[in-house]
């Protein structure tokens, strides 16, 4: 049933797409056979793998360096009053601050490589998870900690085996959030300082005003992290969750 | 298996801006091994922060804990104790086996040692077949076994209680209890059971202790001297049960209601 109307509003996206492009001209809108046949051109050069290769291997080690970082800096906000006031404001600056600049610093400091792409995508998706997991660990049922020091658990089991499991949920939806961040600031990234990666051939097709091309990169994008949500985090998610019985709306 | 005295326990909580708040105020009563005792006390008096203090979750302000003649400590040589709370509290996302298992996992009991032990408890709290469900699925009957599973499997010296049958319906409560006794004679616990249920506690206890609202002291004691399996029908319990209600009324004049 979900599955279906999910299939059938991607259709009528697609069929507007169809449409639209009709009434205006390729440089502005081209249609979605063009570009699918740019998408096709590029994965036959090999060229196309090698640019989605190096912005994905990108995104998700600096999705792992915002993970670890946010994590860590929101339970420590989630289980301490004074780790919550001291680190309150950073999360808050790092925040506020555009992610245009997080990627000019990183590149002004560690050159125009992958590691500055790494850590430019880890430190602008980090407060987006840090403030999904304080919350997560301030949602905790207190009770359940109460009944885990009353059967004596070391502090070590108490986050292991009570805190951790009911932060699953925060987790999951802290890594979607930074998943979207983390694409956003790498192609800025790549945009800005790198000879490869999807951002690098937005550049270059912008550059040669080629509105299929950067479509089709976009687009090829898009086909990645669908996958990435479909195929690895929600199967995690139906099988970390298994145990809360089916809403029946 | 254990005795437990309490002498002149206190209680108090610091106020911002007030003096200290008393929630108990001397309260002395002694357990003897394999004794079912019940606090019986208003809603919203020091009951539930006794059983805190004697978890150890709270600190004493004043006074004494002694079980079996030494000072209470939570520590690895100290009386094993087990709780059932007012809620299931079990981890829902693990198994009812596992949840069980939790308590028996700091140990140095292998993995096939703790899955018996489990199985064994669950056996007693007649949840044989269900060990794979998870919380969510049973019933809040059935949750409550698995929590009085949990509790039982670490052997404890003194089972604790704190109103577990009050979220219960009546049927089920009366089910539950009936099941309480059961396990109470097989098992030779020592239990104290904390409730606001006159005769939730004049069915259960060998005794009951009345206690006064903040802060709480022992009002008076009732010795319930019907033998076990009772029948709630029982026209002694009955009486016993009126009796009670009457000290609860002479204890409200008295406290200025």
């Amino acid at each position: 049933m979900h599955t279906t109307l999910k299939i059938y509003s991607l259709a009528v996206l697609l069929a507007l797409w169809f449409g639209l492009s009709f009434v205006f001209s390729e440089h502005v809108l081209p249609g979605p056979l063009p570009v699918f046949a740019a998408i096709w051109d590029n994965l036959q050069s090999g060229d196309g793998f090698f640019h989605l290769y190096k912005t994905v291997s990108r995104v998700v080690f600096g999705l792992v360096l915002a993970m670890f970082l946010g994590t860590g800096f929101g339970l420590v906000m989630g289980l301490s009053r004074k780790g919550e006031k001291f680190f309150e404001s950073w999360v808050m600056i790092g925040l506020t601050i555009p992610a245009v600049v997080y990627a000019i610093i990183c590149l002004l400091w560690f050159g125009l490589n992958d590691f500055a792409a790494v850590i430019a995508i880890g430190v602008t998706a980090f407060p987006a998870v840090a403030i999904n997991m304080w919350q997560g660990v301030k949602d905790i049922d207190m009770q359940l900690i109460a009944m885990g020091k009353a059967f004596q658990l070391p502090k070590t089991d108490l986050i292991r085996k009570i805190v951790l499991p009911q932060t699953v949920p925060y987790i999951l939806a802290a890594t979607r959030y930074a998943l979207g961040i983390s694409w956003k600031i790498a192609t800025t990234v790549e945009l800005i300082g790198m000879s490869s990666g999807v951002g690098y051939m937005l550049h270059y097709w912008f550059g040669l005003f080629s509105m299929t091309q950067v479509l089709a990169w976009t687009l090829s994008f898009i086909l990645v992290l669908l996958f990435i949500e479909y195929v690895l985090i929600n199967p995690f998610e139906k099988r970390a969750t298994a145990w809360r019985p089916a809403v029946q709306v | 298996m254990a005795n437990i005295s309490v002498q002149n326990l206190v209680k108090k909580f610091d106020r911002a801006n007030d003096k200290p708040l008393e929630v108990i105020g001397g309260l002395t009563f002694a357990v003897e091994d394999g004794e079912f005792v019940s606090i019986l006390g208003p809603s919203g008096c020091g009951k539930s922060t006794l059983l805190s203090i004697l978890a150890g979750l709270e600190p004493l302000s004043g006074g004494e804990i002694r079980v079996d003649g030494r000072p209470f400590q939570r520590d690895a040589n100290a009386a094993k104790l087990g709780f059932v709370f007012q809620q299931p509290r079990l981890l829902n996302w693990r198994s009812v086996r596992r949840n069980v298992m939790l308590p028996l996992e700091r140990g140095t009991f292998s993995k096939e040692e703790q899955q018996r032990l489990a199985g064994r408890y669950l056996d007693l709290v007649r949840l044989n077949g269900f060990e794979d469900y998870f919380p969510l699925q049973l019933s809040g009957g059935m949750q409550q076994r698995v929590a009085i599973a949990r509790a039982l499997v670490v052997e404890p010296d003194v089972l604790l209680m704190d109103e577990p049958f009050s979220s219960l319906d009546e049927i089920n409560a009366r089910k539950m209890r009936a099941e309480l006794i059961r396990i109470w004679q097989e098992t030779k616990k020592t239990v104290i059971f904390v409730t606001h249920d006159i005769s939730e506690a004049v069915y259960l206890s060998n005794r009951l202790l009345v206690v006064t609202e903040r802060p709480t002291r022992v009002f008076d004691t009732v010795e319930i001297d019907v033998r076990y399996p009772r029948d709630y029908d029982d026209d002694r319990l009955f009486e016993l049960t009126k009796k009670v209600s009457r000290i609860f009324l002479r204890m409200e004049e008295r406290h200025g209601h």
